[in-house]
């Protein structure tokens, strides 16, 4: 195992999973993670979320894993990782992990101008 | 005297959908505008096609809050400017205000000002309240409350659509403001002459919560005017992008914010360059959740060719939606390429 060096795909995901932190008020913080690992979030309630780059063969392009606050390591969760097609699908899975209970479903409606 | 309405109502309760529809209307062809955005850079004026001579836009913040110097002023100028000739013999003027404003301010300067009276007369406050979200906006801020307890007209607005409610909010208007005439307006769909010439504004018939704020107003600095609050923590920003955003780029925009910032995103509308289609821009339209689908118009409405987004809500973070964007933007370029490469 070795640590991830900092690419800048990575630094720009960090930051961007502290601000989300920020915006969900979650006390936490994002640690670059060990290989294939390119983020790791802790939470202070305890729950943990790692987040991975999908390889190139697949059509995925993030692996979340976590362990939610409160379970034991080695759960489901924590072993097989969620599959997320984009960021949009990224930050519901480390929502999810988290405990953030946020926001709706988009719903889109007739245009306003007609 | 030239009669001034006042168009008030909640972000996204469909203000400049009525506007910009009235104004098409031949019956208003003389009708000066102002324009109120709570944001640094305003939108509206580029979605409302009226002349440059007669129209105003006030971006300086709220105008409820800088009533004095914004307002007053802008009136006064527009006036002076019709007498010298410099601007169009315009018979009416209607002011747009902001989503937040609280009315009362700018309804106590348009009936005591020295500088306003003689020239102008209020001649009354439509108010939109959306059909969707209304009760809930109601329920929840004291500026739509008020918004609606000085209303001549109420405008309930997207009755059209899937989960509007509108007996529900005529119901919570009725309540609240027993005196205005209730209607409705699908698209901003309605003739001015059911609107305007309400005559002299009157507080009678009013909540009696109404008269007390006009009291208030009265003594009340107008330098810094400390008579209300907007919600606490309600704050506003404008995203200037110069790079054109991919069209698939927007559909997951709008997923994360509805499903990351929630009901604190108040407001949400913009003019977006799309890569895709860069002569016809696309204008959307969110409040909360709810988006509407993406209007693509004609043309550029200026040589401003840049995308443009403006966020009205509270807690939300700026550097956190630019990054989104540039994110989002990013992945679906990747994405677009990984295709390409391999067709």
């Amino acid at each position: 195992m070795s640590a991830q060096p900092i690419t800048t795909e990575a630094a720009q995901l960090h930051a961007f999973l502290d601000e989300s932190l920020a915006l969900w008020q979650i006390a936490g913080a994002v640690h670059p993670g060990v290989a294939p690992v390119m983020a790791e979030i802790r939470a202070a309630s305890g729950a943990v979320a790692w987040v991975e780059r999908a390889g190139e063969d697949t059509p995925f392009r993030w692996f979340v894993r976590w362990r939610a606050a409160g379970d034991a390591p080695g759960g489901v969760r924590e072993v097989r990782p969620r599959a997320c097609g984009s960021l949009v699908g990224l930050l519901a899975a480390v929502r999810e992990a988290l405990g953030v209970k946020r926001g709706n479903a988009v719903r889109v409606v007739a245009p306003e101008y007609r | 005297m030239i009669p001034v309405s006042v168009i008030t109502g909640f972000l996204g309760s469909g203000k400049t959908t009525l506007l910009a529809r009235l104004i098409r209307d031949p019956a208003m062809s003389r009708t000066a505008v102002i324009i109120n955005e709570f944001g640094a850079v305003g939108l509206d004026h580029d979605l409302i096609e009226t002349s440059e001579e007669s129209f105003v836009q006030l971006s300086n913040g709220c105008l409820c809050c800088n009533v004095r110097s914004d307002l007053t002023q802008t009136l006064a100028e527009l006036a002076a400017r019709r007498a010298q000739g410099t601007a169009p013999p315009f018979e009416r003027v209607v002011i747009e205000t902001s989503g937040l404003a609280d009315p009362a301010p700018i309804l106590h300067a348009l009936m005591t000002e020295r500088d306003l009276i003689g020239v102008y007369a209020l001649d009354g406050v439509i108010t939109t309240v959306d059909a969707l979200l209304g009760v809930a906006t109601l329920d929840q801020h004291e500026e739509s409350r008020r918004q609606a307890a000085v209303a001549d007209r109420i405008v309930i607005t997207k009755t059209d659509l899937d989960g509007a409610d509108a007996v529900a909010v005529r119901r919570r208007l009725s309540a609240l403001n027993p005196s205005a005439q209730i209607m409705e307006a699908m698209c901003g769909a309605i003739l001015p002459a059911v609107l305007f010439d309400c005559g002299f504004y009157d507080v009678a018939g009013k909540h009696p919560d109404v008269g007390t704020w006009l009291a208030y107003e009265g003594g009340a600095t107008y330098k810094v005017h400390e008579s209300h609050k907007h919600s606490s923590g309600m704050s506003s920003f404008c995203i200037v992008r110069e790079a054109p955003l991919r069209a698939v780029t927007l559909p997951l925009l709008l997923s994360a914010l509805a499903e990351n910032c929630g009901a604190d995103l108040l407001r949400m509308k913009g003019i977006i360059n799309v890569l895709e289609n860069p002569q016809r821009p696309a204008v959307i339209h969110g409040v909360q959740h709810v988006y509407h689908a993406p209007v693509w118009l004609p043309r550029w409405p200026s040589e401003d060719r840049r995308t443009r987004l403006v966020f009205i809500g509270r807690n939300l973070r700026e550097s956190w939606v630019r990054s989104l964007i540039d994110l989002l933007d990013a992945e679906v370029a990747e994405q677009a390429a990984k295709q390409a490469s391999a067709a």
